[in-house]
């Protein structure tokens, strides 16, 4: 318990977001409510995140809090008392009626590592321009160690890299890295970046004649190449093969080891769930969850219960804690579930004897579609993900 | 400011190895004044044709090297990123546009002092030692004018359209500035409200030895209150699409 009062700290912000999703409670508030498991711990009652109402926090959390959040709370709990790195308050962007970005509200702390998750079109890099100067929101406030955007990535304390960020031709490598290194206050040494970007083995190239991959090293190179305290990366790993992302993954973890906060988006679960340690799942425009990889996990329902049954009693297993989804195919009964333990004890309970009983993980994969897909479906947009993709990411 | 001078730097390295370049800011009025300069054997503006033509093929090149390949690098530079690259950096954001303007300043200056070089050494043009320095900054002046014009349609205009945009932008002031012939009539009388001709009518008065109309002075300094003006509203304007 003590653990969950260190997470407390970034669960109030979590609270802000969850309460505005009012179909999350709707949904699965009766069957969390009936689990009884939030009424024990007065910790929840006081830290005002699970008091928010989306329900599932209660108790899935008591799940995970103890794995999850003992290297989180480790890690961030020094740096978590200073005035936040990067915060939004209620931004909005608007393209004419379409909304980019919608009320988005987040901190980020120092030394902390967030992925930014949502698929095509969800605002991304509409949130990461705004971010970093490049566009003004339509509305809301956005802050930068405690400054505007622009006048903190001119004080160079931002390294960032954009997918839509481009390189000076008909110059070499090691110029050009050269070159924004001189742009810096706090210059690192040039052949100091080139290791670490891995690209002082094509240096004396020219920039205009390099792979995808490559162009795509230089341009992490020009994020790295002063000493920054907050790195952003926009899909950094979007034209790289897998070889060359272990080793992007590898030498950013050196960075962030130095104490840099980092921000990256991405539509790669994989990646966020690897490496970053907290994901903000973003769909078209808005925040939609806010924690661990195994919290985001956790939250729609990560586990899948499978068993046989003789006899099915649907009204039964619907009733059932923790159960998020529900699939009969004759006596196999196939439950999506957001505390495995739970859902299969209170079975047992009710004296049921299943057979063949299967528990598996769900990828945050299943996670992550899970929580957009029912996002998509409370505000009646089936293919709104589709609908959203042009105009969203245009750069 | 050190951020701005080391981009300008690297941009002057770059155009050095430009090819493209030297053909239209060095090379074509050269080739020009040595066809023409001196088979014409009247006056033109009062002063002896080859006077008039040297001054006209040196505004040419410094004018069209201000406008063409800046307004292209810019729109290129846009559409691959770079300048959006630039904007992440500690860089201040009007320093880029600063940098195209500077490098326009200097590749304007081998077209001036090459074509006034042959003008005195082929085309046996004597002036007075102080007239040399008048003219070639009055025609650096109104060129680089174009600098301004040049941002304005690399940030508008895709790197396809540049090229048609700034080849009718081209001809437009070089035909009614009297660049390529002397104007005279109704052309003339429009064409002498432009940059070109306002630099050229200048120095061949200086040449002729009458007192300049300050009427022509202030013309381009108009000419380049509008085209900054243009830019800097274009600049802003594209802000979030850069």
């Amino acid at each position: 318990m003590v653990v969950l009062g260190a997470h407390g700290v970034r669960a109030g912000e979590a609270g802000r977001t969850k309460l505005k999703q009012g179909h999350y409670m709707n949904q699965y508030g009766t069957d969390y409510g009936a689990s009884g498991h939030n009424g024990g711990s007065p910790e929840y009652a006081t830290s005002g995140h699970i008091g928010g109402g989306s329900g599932y926090g209660g108790y899935s959390y008591t799940g995970y809090a103890s794995r999850a959040t003992s290297s989180t709370a480790a890690a961030c709990g020094a740096s978590h008392g200073g005035a936040p790195v990067v915060s939004f308050e209620n931004v909005s962007k608007h393209y004419g009626r379409l909304r980019a970005v919608d009320g988005l509200t987040l901190d980020l702390r120092a030394g902390e590592t967030v992925a930014l998750l949502g698929p095509n079109g969800a605002g991304k890099s509409t949130s990461l321009d705004m971010l970093l100067a490049l566009r003004k929101p339509t509305s809301g406030k956005i802050q930068m160690f405690g400054s505007d955007p622009y006048h903190a990535v001119k004080s160079g304390r931002v390294g960032a890299m954009l997918q839509s960020g481009g390189l000076m031709p008909e110059v070499t490598v090691r110029d050009l890295v050269t070159l924004v290194t001189t742009l810096h206050p706090r210059p690192e040494p040039v052949n100091t970046t080139l290791k670490r970007a891995g690209i002082d083995q094509f240096a004396d190239q020219r920039v205009d004649r390099l792979s995808g991959g490559q162009t795509q090293r230089v341009r992490f190179a020009l994020a790295i190449c002063g000493k920054s305290e907050l790195i952003v990366l926009d899909e950094p790993t979007a034209a790289m093969d897998v070889e060359t992302r272990r080793l992007f993954w590898d030498s950013m973890k050196e960075e962030v080891a130095q104490g840099r906060t980092l921000l990256f988006a991405t539509h790669y679960l994989e990646e966020a769930d690897q490496a970053a340690d907290r994901i903000l799942v973003i769909n078209r425009g808005r925040l939609l969850a806010d924690g661990t990889p195994a919290e985001i996990k956790a939250r729609a329902g990560a586990k899948r219960l499978s068993f046989r049954l003789d006899r099915v009693d649907e009204p039964f297993l619907l009733g059932l804690p923790g159960l998020v989804n529900l699939e009969i195919r004759r006596d196999v009964v196939q439950i999506q579930s957001s505390d495995s333990d739970a859902t299969l004890y209170a079975v047992l309970d009710a004296g049921c004897r299943p057979r063949e009983i299967e528990v598996s993980s769900l990828g945050l994969e299943q996670a992550f579609l899970a929580i957009t897909a029912e996002d998509d479906a409370t505000n009646g947009h089936a293919n709104a993900t589709n609908g959203h993709a042009h105009t969203g990411e245009t750069n | 400011m050190a951020g701005t001078l080391a981009l300008t730097k690297a941009e002057l390295t770059r155009l050095i190895h430009n090819k493209r370049y030297f053909i239209f800011t060095v090379a074509f009025p050269v080739v020009l004044y040595l066809l023409i300069g001196r088979q014409v054997k009247q006056s033109a503006y009062h002063v002896a044709f080859g006077a008039y033509y040297m001054i006209a093929m040196s505004t040419l090149g410094a004018f069209s090297g201000a406008l063409n390949g800046n307004a292209q690098r810019i729109s290129q530079e846009k559409k691959e990123g770079w300048i959006r690259q630039l904007r992440l950096t500690p860089l201040p954001a009007n320093a880029y546009v600063v940098t195209k303007v500077l490098v326009s300043l200097a590749t304007t200056v081998p077209a001036i002092v090459i074509v006034l070089l042959l003008g005195r050494f082929y085309g046996n043009i004597h002036l007075p030692a102080w007239q040399w320095p008048v003219i070639a900054v009055t025609v650096w002046f109104g060129s680089t004018i174009f600098a301004a014009l040049a941002v304005a349609i690399g940030y508008r205009f895709a790197p396809e359209q540049v090229q048609p945009v700034t080849l009718l932008l081209y001809f437009f002031f070089a035909i009614l500035g009297g660049l390529w012939f002397p104007l005279g009539g109704a052309l003339g009388n429009v064409g002498q409200f432009t940059p070109t001709y306002e630099a050229v009518k200048i120095s061949t008065d200086v040449i002729q030895g009458v007192s300049v109309p300050p009427g022509l002075a202030v013309g381009l300094a108009v000419w380049l209150g509008i085209f900054t003006a243009l830019a800097t509203v274009v600049v802003r304007s594209t802000a979030e699409t850069v």
